[in-house]
């Protein structure tokens, strides 16, 4: 019976600490988001304080529709057919999100540098 | 049982497992000095004093180096008119460097303040000058026209000294020594953009982003340890004039007019702050071709261009440490050592 307890104690840390890790490593530093496209910065924004809004951005006559709403950021609409950027859902964590064939990246934007070099 | 036992404590270690990355307590100073922003970031038990002592040092040598207070050494060596004058050795020292530095590269130079402030450059009051102007100022333009014997500099009449391209560098490199001395084994030195490093940041590199010269954001990331990561280029400070043509504050010593090397930036790799420095200007003159011919020859630092039209050229030392933005798709070349 003890032995039980033991296992299930050691299981629950095992269980909070893998969860603890995965919350810690994805969690951003900062509410700035940057979003570029074709290699050019178009907008660094504090999502955080931001107030909710659309951001229609165009490349070659297609369109994205970068929604920020309650803190957060997420592409709400895409003209392209893999809607991969729209699947993406928000911004979490170090990943961007990409949409390649309008060649548009939605990134945090501080928190992957220990400084910046200019 | 012992496995039981030992399952626990495995599963305890893994609670803490990433808790603990940040080994030692994070200390930071934050100041204005040098006209820019600086900021001093250490870790470990002494952190707090040391960078107590390093600020203090900082300030110092920003009185030591300064073109403008009229207290400082350099302000002494500019107004002696022709007459020898007695400085200290950290000053001695510098200038010695930068003469050196001037001959090794020929596009770094100490003494082009003159044509800076020609350009309006020292002052706020941009301005194109004629080119009767230029030549005349360029005349009292040159390395050779300065002479250092042990802590006693001479300047011809009418020559100008300006540390301005290697101070923040050399300064740097005090603070790191005297961080050093104290015990510590882990910080990051951001002067204005310049970053210098001792050792790692808990036990991996420290990750720099490199600015876009084309816009606010970064063109990727540089990782690495104790080493000084300096930047130049025509982005940070110019002006336009009324044809809409834009002048750049890096002036090429040899024609008086702002460098046209075809980079947008320089980026420079080394051990010492004023090597990083000195050589971001210099090789930002020299352009691509002659900048990839000096680094063969010297192999001391690495570096990263970016040409005006957007391509990237890093040298073979940095190819492991260098990852480009994902939004940044124009080309990335390498320089190699054999050409």
């Amino acid at each position: 019976m003890k032995i039980k307890v033991l296992y299930l104690i050691a299981g629950i840390i095992f269980v909070a600490g893998i969860a603890g890790c995965i919350l810690a490593l994805s969690a951003p530093k900062t509410g700035v988001v940057r979003i570029s496209q074709n290699g050019m910065v178009v907008r660094e924004i504090d999502i955080s304080k931001a107030e909710d809004q659309f951001i229609e951005m165009e490349f070659e006559g297609r369109k994205n529709l970068i929604e920020i709403k309650n803190g957060e950021i997420r592409v709400s609409h895409a003209d392209c057919s893999d809607k991969v950027c729209v699947n993406m859902g928000r911004l979490r964590s170090g990943i961007p999100i990409v949409c390649l064939p309008n060649r548009l990246v939605i990134e945090f934007a501080e928190n992957d540098f220990d400084a910046v070099v200019n | 049982m012992k496995i039981k036992f030992a399952f626990l404590i495995f599963a305890l270690l893994i609670f803490t497992a990433c808790g603990s990355t940040d080994n030692s307590t994070e200390y930071s100073k934050e100041f204005f000095a040098m006209d820019t922003y600086v900021k001093f970031t250490a870790y470990g038990e002494n952190a707090e004093d040391a960078l107590e002592l390093a600020e203090k040092r900082f300030v110092e040598i920003e009185a030591m180096w300064s073109v403008t207070d009229e207290s400082s050494d350099i302000y002494a060596v500019n107004h002696a008119n022709g007459n020898s004058v007695t400085v200290s050795e950290q000053t001695a020292d510098l200038i010695a460097y930068s003469l050196q530095t001037a001959n090794e590269t020929k596009t770094f130079e100490p003494t082009i303040y003159p044509i800076l402030t020609a350009w309006g450059f020292t002052t706020g009051e941009n301005r194109v000058p004629s080119a009767e102007e230029i030549k005349e100022f360029l005349h009292n333009v040159g390395s050779e026209r300065v002479t250092v014997v042990g802590n006693s500099v001479r300047l011809e009449q009418d020559v100008q000294l300006d540390l301005g391209a290697v101070g923040k560098g050399a300064a740097g490199d005090e603070v790191i020594q005297i961080l050093r001395e104290n015990g510590i084994t882990s910080a990051l030195l951001d002067i204005g953009g310049n970053i210098q490093l001792i050792g790692q940041k808990n036990g991996a590199d420290w990750r720099l982003g490199i600015r876009s010269p084309f816009g606010e954001g970064t063109i990727g990331v540089l990782e690495i340890s104790d080493a000084a990561v300096v930047t130049s280029g025509n982005y940070e400070r110019f002006f336009t004039d009324e044809n809409g043509i834009s002048y750049g504050h890096i002036i090429d010593p040899s024609t008086g007019y702002p460098a046209d090397s075809g980079l947008a930036s320089a980026t420079i790799v080394a051990s010492e702050g004023k090597r990083a420095d000195a050589l971001s200007t210099a090789v930002f003159v020299m352009g691509l071709e002659n900048a990839a011919e000096f680094w063969r020859e010297k192999r001391d630092f690495e570096m990263i261009l970016i040409l005006q039209n957007g391509e990237i050229y890093l040298t073979e030392g940095l190819k492991e440490r260098f990852t480009l933005n994902l939004a940044y798709d124009r080309g990335v070349h390498v320089i190699e050592y054999e050409n």
